[in-house]
């Protein structure tokens, strides 16, 4: 077995030109999603009435769903809808625009469980103690509980954000020219599809890589204020160590909630 | 100062509160004590707002109402006029422990930011701690965090201070400097509530003892009156409890 | 209404095309676990480039997408086994070469399940055992593996959904699954009613997933129950 090594470089020359394309869908997708995300969160949070069961519908649905069925639902509703709407014919659309529609669609329901469980992990002492130095709900969630929640929440936006990035791989389904269309373009003259996506498996591992980097140097800036973690070597440096997402440990909280409890009891009789 | 009237809360049906009395007067130091589940803590929070009570009155800062009909203006001033120590200490954990201070000083008080940090400086010198100003929570040790959080509130310079068990969560070796600085608060006259399992500073510190059991006041009195001849059973089987545990 | 109907005509159409996708997630989900297992031994192992492979191995994974390991794994296994092997797979079912991709993707995730859930579990968990007299093999079976395994499978149960839904692309090599069906009735429909054909196929991944989750919470509760039983 061998690789065309000369068409390699080829591909990995043209498919440079889809990699501006496939950062602008995640870029716009993670700046559009990432605030309608946490208001997504906020109302789950807060029960609002009525909206509550709306979110909590798409979030399921969205979750529970390909993306690629929603890639296929969107590119064949949205002309319609677009026509009924604006009367404008939908070929004259750029496809990158039913990128951004799903894959924003997408990143909200991912970051709205992520900032739903952040808010949550923040203890309800921080709040109170706001109340208790005279701050107002508002002013105590905005200045002491967003900040907290939003740090915590950082190692789940970055998985959010390669779910984002590995997901926009798709994108050529909807005829975007971004890497993968391009390699394969490429590709499809004389059938040589393995080195075409080996080039662009490359270029997936340096973006995601780059999108690690750049969020681990975020959290370090931002979470100084737990200093008494662990320091860094390349062991467990994070793309070296990486944490699962979304870890549910509703049980595990009570667990420790109740072994907490018990210890006070404990001390208290000591006491 | 503060008057609180048949104070009653309950949760699904169970009354924690069933009707509670207290009169605060200036420079009193009051020490509540009681057996666990007595409903001490519960006391505290609804006296503050943190809980809404079921019923009973409160007198306090100009405040003059049933607890169930305060409207947020009369929770914004009582709120104003107390101050709050956490047993878990709740210092702000994205804040700096001169930060913890100023924050509710610049924000809630509108005391410009110069100003703010002086009074927090000050406030951070009482309690021996000026030079861990700009350490975070997560880098101080518990007895620490927890005069970092009775700083914050004299600082606010309120009427009275609620310490909810201050001690409780500390590692036994760290109970003393957080008592010793609430000695010396009232020593200088500052007006405070404590729920305490430390017999020690109910008996030798405060004025007045509160013996709380089964959500209500069995007995009340100065320190020797409580400790010395209790006249209650309750009372009695409570402190030869705990004190034989000592 | 008249949609509605419409999708239920359509869900008709599509769920006999539902066996490929349970067969490739189901041998996934199996095949994947196992190496997961191995992966998380490797990790925990003594050989410090047993770790290292692990470590490089899964954090790959982590940012590889789906869609292009699929397509490595179809154009670049034939290719393998002739050049190395002298075996011709070119034949192979193409259901095996998803199995494979979505194998090798699934085990990663499921490997840092399997350890994190492992190091969850106290080390005085085993210390206890060992001193009642049990030998480390009855310990960790019959005391560690159920503690680990409810701190498992909330994770485990949201990786075995990806997994299902990372099948939706078996369509991309040619395997007639449902995604490729629905494509089809579009097709025939030239064109037609295809928002309504891709709801009724995001239907049934949906109420697939909803009852994973159900059944985990079920499972979940059950266990719960247990616990506080022996807590009162």
């Amino acid at each position: 077995m061998s690789l065309n090594t000369d068409f390699m470089v080829k591909v990995a020359q043209t498919a440079i030109q889809g990699v501006p394309v496939t950062l602008q869908i995640v870029l716009v997708a993670l700046l559009i999603s990432l605030p309608v995300g946490c208001l997504f969160a906020l109302i789950r949070i807060y029960r609002v009435k009525g909206l509550e069961q709306i979110v909590k519908l798409y979030v399921s649905f969205v979750r529970g769903t390909p993306i690629i069925a929603q890639i296929l639902i969107v590119y064949s509703a949205f002309p319609s809808l677009l026509n009924m709407i604006i009367g404008k014919a939908a070929f004259s659309i750029n496809p990158i625009y039913y990128a951004y529609i799903v894959f924003t669609l997408n990143s909200i329901a991912t970051l709205t469980e992520v900032f739903r469980s952040a808010l949550q992990t923040v203890d309800k002492g921080q709040m109170e103690a706001g109340l208790m130095v005279g701050m107002q709900p508002r002013q105590t969630f905005w200045r002491i509980i967003l900040p907290q929640a939003l740090i915590s929440a950082l190692p789940n936006i970055t998985n959010a954000t390669l779910y984002l990035i590995k997901n926009s791989s798709l994108a050529f389904i909807m005829s975007v020219k971004d890497i993968t269309a391009i390699a394969k373009t490429e590709a499809a003259f004389n059938y040589n599809f393995l080195e075409a996506y080996l080039v662009v498996w490359i270029y997936y591992l340096i973006i995601c890589y780059s999108a690690e980097v750049i969020f681990y140097l975020l959290e370090r800036y931002f979470s100084k204020f737990r200093r008494s973690t662990k320091k860094t070597n390349l062991f467990n440096w994070r793309p070296l160590s990486i944490k699962q997402p979304e870890v549910r440990a509703e049980a595990d909280l009570t667990e420790s909630e109740r072994t907490n409890h018990a210890q006070n009891r404990g001390l208290k009789k000591r006491l | 100062m503060l008057k609180i009237e048949g104070l009653k809360k309950g949760y699904d049906g169970n009354e924690i509160l069933k009707g509670i009395s207290l009169d605060v007067n200036k420079g009193d130091v009051i020490s509540i004590i009681g057996p666990s589940g007595s409903g001490k803590t519960t006391l505290l929070r609804n006296i503050t707002t943190l809980e809404q009570a079921d019923g009973g009155h409160i007198q306090f800062a100009g405040v003059d109402n049933d607890f169930q009909k305060l409207n947020s203006k009369d929770i914004q001033t009582i709120r104003r006029n107390v101050g709050f120590v956490f047993q878990n200490y709740n210092l702000f954990n994205n804040k700096t422990a001169l930060q913890n201070i100023t924050e509710g000083l610049i924000v809630a008080r509108k005391v410009k930011k110069r100003e703010a940090e002086k009074i927090a400086l000050e406030a951070l010198e009482r309690v021996g701690l000026s030079d861990r100003r700009n350490h975070y929570p997560s880098q101080l040790s518990g007895g620490q965090q927890q005069r970092v959080g009775i700083a914050r509130a004299v600082a606010l310079n309120p009427q009275v201070i609620f310490f909810d068990e201050p001690t409780s969560a500390l590692d036994p070796e760290l109970v003393g400097e957080v008592l010793k600085v609430m000695r010396n608060l009232a020593d200088e006259g500052t007006t405070m509530v404590v729920v305490t399992h430390q017999m020690n500073f109910a008996r030798n510190v405060s004025n007045k003892v509160i013996f709380m059991a089964d959500g209500y006041i069995v007995e009340q009195g100065s320190p020797e009156d409580i400790f010395e001849h209790p006249s209650e059973k309750r009372t009695q089987e409570f402190l030869t409890d705990i004190l034989a545990n000592v | 209404m008249e949609n509605i109907k419409l999708i239920i005509n359509f869900l008709g159409q599509l769920l006999p095309a539902i066996n490929i996708t349970l067969i490739v997630s189901v041998s996934s989900i199996v095949l994947g676990s196992l190496l997961g297992l191995g992966l998380a031994a490797a990790k925990q192992s003594q050989s410090i480039i047993l770790r290292v492979l692990s470590s490089i191995y899964v954090s790959v994974i982590r940012a590889t997408p789906s869609i292009i390991m699929i397509f490595v794994v179809y154009y670049g296994m034939p290719l393998l086994f002739s050049g190395w092997l002298h075996i011709n797979i070119e034949g192979w079912n193409r259901m095996y070469f998803v199995i494979i991709a979505l194998t090798l993707l699934f085990s990663a995730p499921v490997s840092e399940i399997m350890r994190s859930a492992y190091e969850s579990i106290s080390k005085g968990q085993m210390e206890a055992g060992l001193m009642v007299g049990m030998t480390p093999f009855q310990t960790f079976y019959r005391i560690l593996l159920p503690q680990a395994f409810v701190v498992a499978l909330p994770n485990f149960a949201n990786s075995a959904i990806n997994l299902l839904k990372e099948g939706a692309l078996t369509f991309t090599i040619g395997v007639v699954d449902m995604v490729a069906k629905a494509q089809m009735i579009v097709a025939n429909n030239s064109g037609g009613y295809a928002w309504q054909t891709y709801c009724a196929l995001a239907l049934i991944y949906w109420v697939i997933s909803l009852a994973i989750d159900k059944g985990v919470t079920l499972v979940e509760k059950s266990y719960q129950a247990k616990r506080k039983t022996i807590a009162a």
